[in-house]
């Protein structure tokens, strides 16, 4: 079965690392780099816990292989804060109570970033519809509305 | 997920010829999204798979005023959605893409894997076979267009011949006066996969419908032309009556399936109701879904 030599930035830093071409993406983050703020969650598809940012845009980990992103730029929840600065959406996750076992946090966070740069103002529907990919079992999601609302707000300056 | 190999080709004609040589051991993988669930649950356990990524003509998107709209078969739904190409002269389809699934999908899923795939319950399908698209397959052999029609065979089942891939999606030019409206019945607001959806193109003059395609998606096993329906709009002012009168033709002339998501009966229902609220957004309808 063929290996293959992963070359790929992640949060900034450049990973060349030797893995067979079964290896997903979620695994290669966790078990490769040992960057396991990335969750492993359903495995297929449906919950959004393995949400990453490849080139900008929002993929889930599961459905993706590490071949598929040889050359690319890879965003993880460990890359989102700058040292130990919280980015303005994992601030306001907690200050709003957008989360509570806090296992689902990495995707939504990883999500509602990309959500953000692409639409800096949005409204209430938007953001529900933008987080359609990812599953919440605690909070009912009207605290990860708000969470996300308030970091677009603080975000733009205002 | 079983081992394999990843094979990268950068023209069509090796990618046709991996295909043919390793033949049902072997998956073309384009986005990965679809394919990627297929192997975790080892329903295709294939040996090798073949990357179309490094493909360039199945890359990008154009629009010539005469030919029309060529969509690459590598275009990522995100892609579709966004471009400003098919957001001016397609908007309907443009509207389609950006509710495919969900925004972790729509950024890797592509539009060929989508046709190749052959999924009952999913968006592109069926909005493509009312703007009459057609689909290019490649091969070492050349290549052939077929229809939206001619392409779909079953649930699940395309005309592909082992050594070919889908090259691009063809759309032909909208006459004047034509808009679409593609709706979609999801049984929860957050579900990814359509119960029922209904793709109406018109040429009208305000209330006045001059040409009519309709079709229906997501119930049955691959999406239904509705000619009768089309033919009875033709030529007519349309009504709510008449929006009603068209609905109905649209639910009777479908053979929807049945499975544990919705009964044949509950799909044609939906298909009914889906079909009239289409009529009213294009045609710009009050209609009262209380009393019928």
């Amino acid at each position: 079965m063929t290996q293959h030599r992963i070359e790929c930035t992640v949060n900034g830093e450049a990973q060349s690392v030797d893995v067979p071409a079964r290896r997903l993406l979620s695994d290669f983050l966790r078990d490769d780099l040992h960057l396991t703020g990335t969750k492993r969650g359903c495995e297929t598809g449906i919950c959004g816990a393995c949400s990453v940012l490849v080139d900008g845009e929002v993929v889930k980990s599961c459905l993706m292989l590490a071949v598929q992103v040889q050359g690319r730029e890879i965003t993880t929840v460990e890359g989102l804060g700058q040292g130990d600065e919280l980015h303005p959406l994992q601030e306001s996750f907690m200050v709003c109570g957008g989360l509570q076992c806090g296992y689902c946090t990495p995707g939504f966070l990883m999500t509602s970033c990309a959500m953000l740069k692409n639409n800096p103002d949005p409204t209430v529907d938007e953001v529900r519809h933008g987080l359609n990919g990812n599953l919440c079992r605690c909070t009912g999601y009207t605290q990860i509305v708000e969470s996300i609302l308030t970091a677009a707000e603080k975000m733009r300056g205002n | 997920m079983r081992d394999f190999d990843y094979l990268e080709p950068t023209t069509i004609d090796e990618a046709s010829r991996m295909l043919a040589d390793l033949g049902d051991e072997c998956r073309a993988i384009a986005g990965g999204t679809a394919l990627m669930l297929g192997m975790r649950q080892r329903m295709l356990t294939p040996t090798h798979l073949v990357s179309l990524a490094h493909l360039e003509p199945l890359c990008g998107i154009d629009f010539d005023g005469r030919r029309g709209l060529r969509i690459g078969a590598l275009s990522r739904h995100a892609d579709v959605a966004n471009s400003p190409i098919v957001r001016a002269h397609y908007p309907v389809l443009a509207s389609m893409a950006s509710r495919v699934a969900n925004p972790q999908v729509r950024n890797q899923g592509t539009i060929g894997g989508n046709l190749c795939y052959a999924d009952p319950s999913t968006d592109p399908p069926g909005c493509l076979m009312a703007l009459d698209a057609q689909v290019v397959l490649g091969s070492s052999r050349g290549e052939r267009v077929l229809s939206i029609e001619e392409f779909l065979v079953d649930y699940y089942v395309t005309a592909l011949e082992p050594d070919e891939m889908v090259v691009e999606i063809r759309v032909p030019p909208l006459a004047v006066g034509t808009a679409g409206v593609y709706t979609r019945f999801l049984r929860t607001a957050a579900e990814h996969r359509p119960l029922a959806s209904v793709a109406l193109i018109a040429r009208r003059d305000g209330a006045l419908c001059r040409e009519a395609k309709i079709a229906v998606g997501a119930s049955t096993p691959i999406p239904t032309r509705l000619r009768r329906a089309e033919a009875f709009l033709e030529g007519r002012t349309v009504t709510a009556d008449i929006a009603a009168e068209v609905a109905d033709i649209v639910a009777a002339d479908i053979e929807p399936v049945s499975d544990t998501r919705g009964s044949a009966d509950f799909r044609r229902d939906m298909v009914r109701i889906v079909a009239r609220r289409t009529m009213a957004e294009l045609f710009g309808l009050d209609i009262n879904e209380g009393a019928r």
